[in-house]
This record gives structure tokens, sequence and C-alpha cells, in this order.
């Protein structure tokens, strides 16, 4: 770990420099009012340049092999910069669903694409009501008799919502109910019957979208009914990374906070130097190191494959949401007026906190998935 | 781990395998109703129970002491092995792993904080005197710091010390002064200067705890034990040759024993209450209460336990941190003030699932025995640093954020206000 430490400074830094350059404030408000949502030329350099989607992917299919641990440290820096990519669709949950799949051939067939930036992938997972709980997944999957163009394989029918990136991905792995239960499925964009429509979202820099099926051809990823088991491993994954960009953004909005105490004068003196702001601050600190040791800590147990790792994961996505809404609230609170205007940058974090501490369903079922995890 | 650290535990292992005991792996598996129900943060024990454990705690001291793991990082030529703090580390978290006598009593405040300080700031003859005692376990040592007048800012206390012909002479009264009652040498801080501004005539002195003058009696805190004390100074002689430091110099010599208290604080993460406080102890306290399912102490659980689990994450790695030989950023105070508010939350949450079985005892076994927790908690956002004074500490020296304007830097300390004095002068 030793060595490991230096070498996650330097990605660190790397990452950090081109999200400075690239992914400054006025590239963040030009991409979130643009179609996409994102910069394809930034994807473009971020792949030839940096070789981040492939950065977590195992090297068979065309990744660098690292873990979790060096993916955790860019999508910290992403958080930060609250980078509008495909990143996180595609790196996160696609990949992780084809992973967790363990069907060899779908890796092979799509990882490749993926790792080199060539693929934009996403997971349909939740429906009208934003769950997660497999119960709860009504799209259905039929198999197709005969032998036509689509005979032996699939068709899909059924809405799904809060689709991240659902306008703009080629690829689109979808769980879906047949009759040995939840599955996963893969739809490729331009597939006959598949209709894509953004969403309105609260928080501009990440795009979503409703995705209607109608009698869609689609093909089963790993085993039939094994979707439950696997929606449930890719949360957790999603959750930490999910918690890294939170603690990233987090650590910005701290950072935000303290500069201004430091340097905005009421009353003859910064305000800083009161301490009513200086406990602000000070509470902000307290959460964003705690967010930061979750994050980081879930991420390490992941790629030891401990079995720890499912409680941890719950415990960083708790710890991280909480942090990262307190911070970016008061943020806001410490700037006052100017805060609250357009044109500071307060109100993208406090969009992004809100939405991606209820992304997964939020309070309202990550407590119990805690507890669940607890074993209690 | 490098290799001398490597040979560093094997001889560790190989020394407390011949002298103690291993932990059990598992926790000896709990059963609900069954063994001491105690959830005890302060000591509260009956004077011979306390009597044997010190009795227990000196005999283990001098036992690691005489193997070469009484001061592993301390400098030969007072007793110690000449290690690093790392070594520290190593030795510490290795010992937990047996089943070994509690020696708080010695080392929280005399070993881990007034040792450090003796060896930094000490003359050669107190050096000479006290350290090897200290470290063989036949000194105690506390710490006479807080005052009446004098608590989160300390630097305005009172008690004078006078030079003579015959050496100092201290006249004044500290207070949570915790181990008095067994020490034999105490810390003090005395005010030296009282036209220099209220840091610049500070300094400090080890007192001879058995020397006239010296009165120490019990203070009995509102959980309802004695684990501290208040300690009246009346004419206390005691020889230049036991300051420490500089005259007027003495607010450096407190600050290199306060930066060895934070450290010693933030790391509880083990023992009995930890124990009682583990996710396991808490639901098996729901099923036994019958509010298994109730939804809003289930989020409440929730809620707690993934704050004390995030301290633990953050604890560990500070630990790892320390390890590889990185300084420590601002973990410790943070796990501090995490640990205060876990411990306070987790006695209102234990609380609200007992009901009224917490403010009568029913005499049904886990029940009751958690008002000693109640009634400690409010201590733990005080002692140390109060919640307020370490939020400071984190916005000044990690965030940058200015000090408080104010006229009590800078002033003769005789001329600032004082409470009770009418205010401002």
């Amino acid at each position: 770990m030793n060595d490991g430490k230096e070498e996650l400074d330097e990605l660190r830094e790397a990452v950090r420099e081109f999200l400075t350059a690239k992914s400054p404030e006025s590239a963040v408000r030009a991409a979130m009012e643009s179609g996409p949502r994102h910069d394809p030329a930034v994807w473009d350099q971020m792949a030839r340049q940096l070789r981040l989607p492939g950065l977590a992917l195992p090297s068979d299919y065309g990744g660098d092999g690292f873990g979790l641990t060096e993916l955790e440290v860019v999508l910290e820096e992403m958080g930060a910069a609250l980078l509008c990519s495909p990143f996180f669709a595609t790196v996160v949950l696609a990949a992780q669903a084809l992973l967790a799949s363990a069907d060899e051939a779908a890796c092979a067939r799509y990882l490749p694409g993926i790792a080199a930036g060539q693929t934009i992938a996403t997971l349909a997972a939740a429906e009208g009501n934003a769950s997660w709980d497999p119960a709860m997944v009504a799209a259905r999957a039929e198999r197709v008799k005969g032998d036509g163009e689509v005979g032996g394989g699939w068709v899909l029918s059924g809405k799904k919502s809060f689709v991240i990136d659902g306008t703009i991905a080629d690829l689109v792995l979808v769980a879906a109910r047949s009759i040995a239960g939840p599955s996963l499925f893969a739809v490729d964009r331009g597939a006959p019957g598949l209709h894509a429509e953004p969403m309105t979202t609260l928080d501009p820099t990440r795009a979503m979208a409703v995705l209607t099926f109608d009698q869609v051809p689609a093909v089963l990823i790993g085993a039939e009914g094994q979707g439950g088991r696997l929606m449930s491993r890719v949360l957790d994954l999603a959750s930490v990374a999910l918690a890294a960009e939170q603690a990233g953004g987090a650590r910005r909005c701290l950072e935000m906070s303290a500069g201004y105490a430091r340097t905005r004068f009421q009353f003859g003196r910064p305000i800083g130097s009161f301490q009513a702001v200086k406990h602000k601050c000070a509470d902000m600190l307290v959460r964003v190191e705690l967010a930061e040791a979750t994050a980081r800590e879930a991420a390490r147990l992941a790629d030891e494959a401990a079995a720890e790792f499912p409680v941890a994961a719950a415990t960083a996505h708790i710890c991280c949401s909480q942090a990262y809404m307190f911070a970016a609230a008061e943020n806001i609170q410490v700037h006052g007026g100017i805060g609250f205007t357009w044109e500071h940058p307060a109100h993208l974090y406090f969009r992004r906190a809100k939405s991606s501490e209820l992304l997964f369903g939020g309070p309202a079922v990550y407590h119990e998935r805690l507890l669940d995890r607890l074993g209690i | 781990m490098p290799e001398d650290l490597q040979e560093f535990a094997r001889q560790a292992r190989e020394f407390l395998g011949a002298h103690a005991a291993r932990v059990a792996a598992e926790r000896a598996g709990f059963r609900w109703g069954e063994g001491d129900d105690r959830v005890a943060y302060f000591g509260a024990d009956p004077p011979e129970v306390e009597e044997r454990k010190l009795r227990a705690a000196r005999d283990w001291q001098r036992t690691r002491y005489e193997n070469g793991f009484g001061w592993v990082s301390g400098p030969p030529e007072y007793g110690g092995r000449g290690l690093t703090p790392v070594h520290d580390l190593v030795y510490d978290s290795i010992e937990s792993e047996y089943d070994v006598p509690d020696t708080g009593t010695l080392s929280v405040i005399g070993l881990g904080m007034i040792g450090p300080t003796i060896l930094a700031h000490g003359q050669q003859p107190v050096k000479d005197r006290y350290l090897p005692a200290m470290y063989r376990g036949d000194v105690i040592a506390c710490q006479l710091f807080s005052e009446p007048e004098a608590g989160s800012d300390l630097a305005s206390l009172q008690t004078r010390a006078v030079a003579s012909e015959a050496g100092w002479i201290l006249d004044g009264q500290k207070v949570w002064t915790s181990v008095a009652q067994h020490s034999q040498i105490g810390m003090a801080l005395c005010r030296t200067d009282p036209d220099a501004p209220k840091h610049k005539g500070i300094t400090a002195f080890l007192v001879d705890m058995s020397a006239p003058g010296v009165d120490v009696r019990p203070l009995r805190q509102m959980s309802g034990g004695c684990d501290f004390n208040e300690v009246f100074l009346s004419g206390v002689r005691v020889p230049d040759d036991h300051r420490l430091g500089e005259v007027n110099g003495g607010w450096r010599v407190a600050l290199t024993t306060l930066m060895n208290e934070r450290a010693a604080v933030g790391s509880e993460g083990s023992g009995p209450v930890a124990e009682a406080l583990s996710p396991e102890r808490l639901s098996a306290l729901m099923r036994a209460t019958w509010t298994w399912d109730d939804r809003a102490l289930r989020r409440d659980l929730s809620e707690l336990l993934a704050d004390m689990m995030a301290t633990g994450h953050l604890n560990a790695r500070a630990f790892r941190r320390m390890q590889a030989g990185v300084a420590p950023g601002p973990e410790m105070s943070v796990a501090k003030l995490m640990y205060a508010q876990n411990l306070t939350r987790s006695a209102h949450f234990v609380s609200r699932v007992l009901g009224p079985r917490i403010i009568a005892d029913t005499g049904e076994w886990g029940t009751y025995a958690w008002a000693e927790l109640l009634l400690a908690t409010p201590a733990l956002r005080i002692l140390g640093g109060t919640e307020e004074i370490m939020k400071n500490i984190l916005a000044e020296r990690v965030l940058g954020l200015p000090k408080e304007p104010g006229i009590d830097t800078v002033s003769p300390f005789r001329a600032l206000p004082r409470s009770g004095a009418g205010g401002a002068p």
C-alpha cells in the first residue's frame, strides 16, 4: 500500500489537471445546456489520452486491470469538477453489470468497446417508482418462437425511467422479467421498438431518460433469472462509485466555503473569524473526512473481495449522501445571497447532491439496505 | 511491513505469548441475559477492586519494561528501546490481541503525555530520576492543568508560582485531575508573570504529590462516581531543577503535553462500551424489547451504525497511514469529535429503545444498566477539549480560517476581565 499511495497521487494529479483544462465551470454550463449533455470531444480525449474508461476493466477485455480503488480517485475528481459525462453510466453501471453477469461472451463482445471509449452504455434498472428492488421489475421479456430475424432470441416490452444517459447510449442493459424472474438483457441503440425520451432533471449535469420498449429484440446476458442477485451486486458497486463522486463534490463545496470565509469581509473582519461560520465549516470538514474514509475504505474492501464489502458499500452510500447534501446546502449558506444566484456554481452542487442522494432510492431504502447487509 | 518491523512484531508476539493468553478470535458468543451487563464509560469500581486493578497494571507495566516493551520509542539512556513511534503502534496493536491488564491509569496521562513532556523539556536530574521509574511502573503522574477559572481558555490559569531562595512556592487550585489520588508526581502549569500577556507568563513544574501543602480531594461527577479530583496547592515548595522548560516558557511545554493528549483520546474503538454498542448487541437489545420492527428506531439505528462504522474506517485509515510513516491529517481530531457524538447518540438511542426501563430499575438484565453510560456521555463532548474548541482548531489549523480577534493575547494577564468581576474593566 506504500507504493500504491504515490501512484494514486499521480493518477489524481493527472485527472485533476485534465478536468481543470477540459471541465471548468464554463464547460460544465455549456455541456449541461447542450443536446447530449456532454462534450463528445472530452469523452474521446479521456479515452485516448488518459485511458480512463478502461482503467478498472480487466485486461482480458481491453482494460488496464486496475481496481475500484483507482476508479475511486477518478470519480472523486469528476464529482468535484461536476464533469458532465457518460462515464458513470458506461464504466460503472453498464460495465459492472456485464462483469457481474459472468457472461464471458457478452463481456468479450461489449467491454473492449467500452474500454476504448467507443461504446457509450447504460443500465436501465429502475422503473416509474425509481426502485432498484428486483421484485419491482415489471418490464417483460419473452422468448421469440420460430426462426425469423429474431427467432430464438428475446423481445422486451415495458418502460424504464431514470435511465442515465439513456438517449445517447449505444448499448442499453435492461433488467426485465421472464418466466424465471428478473434477468439482464442487452439492447442496441436503434433497435426497432425502442424509444428514448429525455427527462427534465433537477440536476442538469446528469442526463436521464425514459425508455419505452415495444417488442424490442434483445440478447439475454448471463443466466435467466439471476437478475436479482446481479442488481444487488451492481447496486453495491455503483453505490461506492457514486460515493466517490459525492465525496469529491462535498470536498469541493468545503473548499469553496473555506475560501470564501477567509476572504469575505463583513463587520470589518473575515466572516470565517466568526465562530458561527467557523463551526459550520468545521462541521463540513468532519462530514467530508468521514465521507472520504467510507468511500475509499469500501473501494479497498471491494478490491480485496472482502466479506465486509456489502456493509461498507451501504455505509459509504449513506455517509456520502448525507455529507454531500449537508456540504452543498451549507455552502450556499456560507456564501449568503451570492450563493443563491444562477451565476454562482453553488446551486449546481446542490442539485447534484440532491439528485445523487436519491438516485438509488434515498433514505427511504438505504437505511434498510444497510441493516439488511448487516443481517439485522 | 519492513523487515525490522516484522522482526520486532515477532519478538512482541514471543514476549506476549510467554506472559499472556490470547483473546479469543470471536467474542465469546454473546447471549442476551448472560454475563456482566454493565456499560460503564467511567471506572466506578469499589475501592478494593480499584486497588487490585492498579496493582495488576503496575505489575504488567514492570513486566513490559523488563522485557523491552515498556517504552518502545523511548531513548535507551532512560530505559527506552530506542525505536520509532511506528513500533509503538505495532506493539499496541499486537498487544490488543492478548488478554493483559488495562494500564490506563499509568499510561494515558503519565506515560502518554507527561513522559514525552519531561523528555522534551525536563532538566537532567528530573529526567534521570523520573523517566525510568515512570516507565517501570513505579511512578504515576497526573496533569495539573485545568482550574475553576481556566477551562477551555487554559492560558488564563491563575495558580501562582513565586521564586524564593529555596526554589518556587506554589499556591492555587487545580480541577478535573484524573488519577491524582494514585500519583507520585504532577505536572503543574503556574502563573509566574501576571504582567505579561497570558501565554507569556506561564511556567511548568513537576510537583511531588506527597509534598506538604498538596491536598487531593475527590470530585464527584454527575454520573455519581469520583473519577477526577480537585488538587489544592498551598505554599508547596518545588526545587528549581523540577522546572520544565524556561521560566515563562510554560505554554510551549503545555503544547507538547496537549498534542499527545489529542492523539490518545481519539483512538478509543474497543473495550466493553464499544462491544455493547456493536450492531449485534444493539439488534439483540431491540429483539429483547420487542422494538425489532419499529420503523423509526430502525432508521435511527442505521444512522447511528453508519456513523460509527464511518468513524471506524477513518481511524483504520489514519492508523494505516501512520504505520506507513505518513503524518496523520485531521483524522484524529475528527475521530475524537465523532466518538463523543456517536456515544452520546448511542446512549439516547438505547434509552428510546428501553423506554421507562431506563428511568427505574425493573431488575431485568441489560436494561437499567445503560443508565451508567447515559449519565457519562455529557462528559465526552467536554473532556480533552470541548467540542467547540475542537471545531475552532479544525477550522483554524486545517481550513486556515482566521482566529477571532481579541485583546486577550496581547494585554497583560492582570488587565484581562474575569468571570464574576463585573465584565469589562
